[in-house]
C-alpha cells in the first residue's frame, strides 16, 4: 500500500499530488528545495545530481510521513529504478582524467560512478540497514518495479520501502517518481 | 603565512564543495576530520589530490596524512616547507 509519493521534474515537485512552489529549475531548484526543506545535511553540496534529486524526494516523502527519529532500523529497504545509471557523474568523473597533462582523478567525483550511491545516502542520512539497491533497466516498466519490491516484501525482515524511479541525464534534466509503500 | 593559510581555506572551500563556508569560518587551529569541519575519508584523498594539483607536493605515504591534515595551520606549515611550486 502506498503512503506517500513525491514527483520530481526540473521544474516541478508534488508531494502526495499537491505541488509545492518552486521558484527556481534544474540543480538550482534543488539547491533551493534543500536549503527550504532540509538546511541540516551539507553533504548534500558534494553529492552528484542524481543523488541531489533522490536525497531530495527522499527528504520530501520522510517529512510527508512525519515523526523523524533517525532511530537506526532494519525494517526499511530503498529500492530504486533508472535508466541512465550514472552516466552525469561517470561523465563528470572522465573530464576530470581527460587531459594528460592535467591527469587529476577527483576521489569525490569518482565515489558517484555507481548508482546505487544514492540509495547508500538514503541508508546512512536515515540510519537505515534494510535492503538498498538500485536496478538499471531499459525504459520506465511499472511491471518490472512492481515485482521487484513485492519480492523484497519475501524477506521477514521488510515492513516498508522507498522505492521508485530515480533517473538523471544531466545537472538540467532529472526525474524522480518515488514513493513510501508499506507491506499489505 | 597568513596569506598562504586564508588560500588554503579557499581552496578547501573549493575543492570540497563546502558550500555555505567561507575561509572566515573556518578555524585554522581546529582539527579537519571528526569535530571540527568534519570531513571524511574521500575529502582526506581530495585533500591530498588538491595538494598535488596546486603545489606539486606528491604524499609518499598516505598515512603521513594523519599528520598533515591535523589542522589547516599544521597543513600550511607542511606546504609551506615542502611545495614545489
Amino acid at each position: 500500500m502506498i503512503k506517500h509519493q513525491v514527483n520530481i521534474l526540473p521544474n516541478e515537485v508534488k508531494v502526495d499530488g499537491k505541488a509545492l512552489k518552486v521558484k527556481s529549475c534544474g540543480s538550482t531548484m534543488l539547491t533551493d528545495l534543500y536549503r527550504e526543506y532540509v538546511g541540516d545535511y551539507p553533504k548534500f553540496f558534494k553529492m552528484d545530481t542524481l543523488s541531489k534529486v533522490g536525497f531530495i524526494a527522499s527528504e520530501l516523502l520522510l517529512n510527508a510521513e512525519g515523526d523523524r527519529n533517525f532511530e537506526p532500523r532494519e525494517d526499511r529497504a530503498v529500492i530504486f529504478f533508472n535508466r541512465n545509471a550514472s552516466l552525469q557523474a561517470d561523465t563528470h568523473y572522465q573530464s576530470t582524467i581527460q587531459n594528460p597533462e592535467n591527469f587529476f582523478p577527483s576521489p569525490a567525483a569518482f565515489v558517484y560512478t555507481l548508482p546505487n550511491i544514492v540509495t547508500g545516502e538514503i541508508a546512512i542520512r536515515n540510519k537505515y540497514f534494510g535492503e538498498t539497491s538500485f536496478m538499471v533497466i531499459d525504459d520506465f516498466d511499472e511491471k518490472i518495479i512492481r515485482k521487484n519490491l513485492e519480492n523484497a516484501f519475501q524477506d521477514p525482515v521488510t515492513k516498508s520501502i522507498i522505492g521508485g524511479w530515480v533517473d538523471c541525464s544531466d545537472e538540467e534534466h532529472f526525474e524522480a517518481d518515488i514513493f513510501l509503500m508499506e507491506n499489505d | 603565512m597568513d596569506e598562504l593559510i586564508y588560500t588554503l581555506k579557499q581552496q578547501i572551500i573549493e575543492a570540497l564543495n563546502l558550500e555555505d563556508m567561507k575561509p572566515e569560518d573556518i578555524d585554522e587551529n581546529a582539527s579537519l576530520f571528526g569535530e571540527g569541519l568534519g570531513l571524511d575519508s574521500i575529502d582526506a584523498l581530495e585533500l591530498i589530490v588538491m595538494m598535488e594539483k596546486n603545489y606539486g607536493i606528491k604524499l609518499q605515504d598516505p598515512t603521513q596524512g594523519k599528520e598533515i591534515f591535523k589542522s589547516v595551520a599544521v597543513m600550511a606549515d607542511f606546504i609551506a616547507k615542502n611545495r614545489k611550486k
